[in-house]
């Protein structure tokens, strides 16, 4: 997608950002183990970047610092040019509440992200709640947004076991959407699903995205399936981001060994689907 | 014997595929059936689940399916298509609320639902053995994955403390450690996902077994760590001579591994062909919605113009509420009237190319 060439500010900006954990028991053996080191990403408001890299590369740890689930050890996040996580104890909790609502987060695991003793109204209504939005706006809002992720509001009163994947992960968009934020971080949230169930909610965040102008940070291992969805794609490894640029050149052009390394498997693939299916002529 | 031709010659999926002579044969006698390699043959197989509230779910609903010495199958499905059902059926592994209601699981020609717990023992592990979905919840946290692998021989072969000792190891190297002395007493937290699932390997082909089920061995893992592990139980495949039956939703995964493939939708096979015509020319419109969905997720590039995915619409019926006729025909595009009056018996558009639609006969 071409760019202007005087950019705005990003909608999200992140710089210096590093985390490190502690592994061991509780008085032995305590190594820090860095998990994020010195990662920048700036994304657009309506664009999508896509955070690649294997597991335990420490994309999930910029995501949860983004959602503020985490405190960063060192460096900044900007969310719509407020410093939102680096000094959020000087605000009110009313105020970080709000700001919170501008970033939500929707999780890889639907089954473990949602309480099964819930409606799926009382899922979608939760964070409207908190907030202290009284029961019947909260209804109209539940209606409304679970319309916009292509769920019945006839369904509302069933409990949230009663779904299928694809449909309780459509829920817990429902639930992030409900608050109007400007930033979904998505943590792996296609993947564990049925393929077909994959391309629909795939289809359904390029949908909701048009109309809202939804800015997404999609966290994945899947390259091929993201670079699909995404504007930028950022390669993560080993706490740091090794390679980024714009989604087609990186998938055209790929440069850095864990970059070829993610996309080697469905490169062998494409190969064996092609022999396969070239072998009718 | 005629009685058995008969009931054979009802079922087109089960000679799906075999050479015209092999098909031929296995009207004469059961015993050549053997020497031709016929390892396990699940023949009009239907399991049912008991709910709670006195529902009753069909699971798996007249399947038959048969699988040769040192083939590769797939299973191909959707998740609560009934294929993990399927999988723990053959092994009898199945929860107490799971009824079979009919069918047979013959294996080298003894029926595994009806013989004695004490003769399964013999079998499970020793014969056919299981690669579970998440090796995470599978292996003992207490136990050293070494002593987890000696445990399945101890169990089934009578070898002396140390001849075990090196054949663990020998296995640790054969699924891929460099230093099988080191990870000998790892503990499985120590271990990656991928590793776990290389510990779940050697234990499943810890006693050469004929026939190695593994059930969405792969779906827990990162995308290159799924190419690992199959390309390791092709390598298996290759050195052992053994049987496989892969289940997975991707049909991906099956490209260039899997002899054959089954697909099934709703407890069902819709269809069943070698990987290579399932690719080429799938005959279900299920099957060819797949593998659309399944090529374009491996075609690498980047989006152009907000292009969308294409994808099966609707939702896998509900297994209490499904549909009549055709259990696919609410999603399906090319539906006409009679596929929601009745269930399209199987047809062969092709010799040995099952296909349950009424696109290819009435």
């Amino acid at each position: 997608m071409p760019r202007p060439l005087e950019l705005p500010t990003p909608l999200l900006r992140v710089r210096g950002l590093s985390k490190r954990y502690v592994r061991g028991g509780l008085w032995r053996n305590r190594t820090p183990v860095s998990a994020v080191a010195g990662v920048d990403l700036d994304i657009f408001a309506g664009q999508t970047l896509a955070l690649v890299g294997e597991s335990g590369s420490g994309k999930s740890t910029v995501a949860r610092c983004v959602a503020r689930l985490e405190k960063p050890d060192q460096g900044q996040i900007w969310i719509d040019t407020d410093i939102d996580a680096a000094e959020p104890a000087r605000r009110s909790a009313r105020e970080r509440l709000l700001q919170r609502n501008r970033v939500q987060m929707v999780f890889q695991d639907p089954v473990t992200s949602m309480n099964p003793r819930l409606t799926a109204a009382q899922v979608v209504e939760e964070p409207l709640k908190i907030m202290g939005v009284d029961a019947r706006l909260r209804r109209d809002a539940a209606r409304t947004v679970v319309n916009e992720v292509g769920l019945s509001a006839d369904w509302l009163e069933r409990s949230v076991m009663e779904f299928s994947g694809g449909q309780r992960q459509r829920l817990a968009l429902a639930r992030a959407l409900v608050v109007r934020p400007r930033l979904l971080v998505l943590d792996e949230a296609l993947t564990g699903l049925d393929l077909s169930a994959q391309a629909q909610i795939a289809n359904l965040l390029l949908d909701l995205q048009a109309a809202h102008k939804l800015t997404y940070l999609l966290i994945s291992h899947d390259l091929p399936l993201v670079a699909r969805l995404a504007d930028t794609i950022a390669v993560m490894s080993g706490g740091r981001i090794v390679e980024t640029g714009p989604a087609f050149e990186m998938m055209a052009s790929p440069k850095h060994a864990e970059t070829l390394r993610l996309l080697a498997w469905a490169r062998a693939a494409q190969s064996n689907l092609a022999a396969l299916s070239g072998a009718s002529a | 014997m005629s009685k058995l031709s008969a009931s054979l010659d009802k079922s087109p999926f089960l000679h799906a595929n075999l050479p015209p002579t092999r098909q031929l044969r296995i009207n004469h006698s059961r015993k050549k059936l053997e020497l031709m390699g016929e390892l396990c043959e699940i023949r009009g197989l239907s399991i049912t689940y008991t709910l709670r509230d006195g529902k009753r779910i069909r699971a798996v609903d007249d399947l038959s399916l048969m699988i040769a010495s040192g083939e590769i199958v797939g299973i191909l499905g959707e998740s609560g298509c009934g294929k993990s059902t399927l999988a723990s059926a053959i092994l009898r592994l199945l929860p107490a609320h799971a009824d079979r209601e009919q069918g047979t699981v013959l294996f080298r020609g003894v029926d595994l639902l009806t013989m004695p717990e004490s003769g399964l023992r013999e079998i499970r592990g020793r014969q056919i053995s299981l690669i579970p979905q998440d090796p995470a919840l599978a292996l003992n946290p207490v136990l050293s994955v070494g002593v987890q692998i000696a445990e399945v021989l101890r169990a089934h072969l009578p070898l002396r403390p140390k001849e075990r000792r090196s054949r663990v190891s020998d296995l640790l190297g054969e699924v891929g450690f460099d230093r099988p002395q080191e990870i000998y007493g790892a503990y499985p937290h120590q271990l990656s996902g991928g590793q776990k699932q290389r510990i779940a390997i050697a234990q499943a082909i810890s006693c050469q077994p004929a026939l190695v089920i593994a059930d969405e061995p792969t779906s827990k893992l990162d995308a290159p760590l799924q190419a690992e592990i199959v390309a390791l139980l092709a390598k298996i495949r290759r050195e052992h001579g053994l049987a496989i039956m892969l289940i997975s939703h991707d049909p991906a995964l099956f490209a260039g591994f899997a002899d054959r493939m089954a697909v099934m939708y709703a407890g069902r096979i819709v269809e069943t062909g070698t990987t290579a015509q399932i690719f080429r020319q799938p005959l279900h419109p299920y099957t060819q919605a797949l593998v659309q969905i399944a090529k374009s997720a491996v075609a690498a590039s980047a989006r152009t113009a907000r292009q969308p995915f294409s994808a099966i619409a609707g939702d896998s019926p509900d297994p209490s509420h499904l549909p009549a006729g055709c259990r696919f025909h609410p999603r399906c595009p090319e539906r006409m009237d009679v596929c929601s009056q009745r269930y399209p018996q199987a047809f062969l558009p092709e010799p040995s190319r099952p296909v349950s639609c009424f696109k290819y006969g009435e």
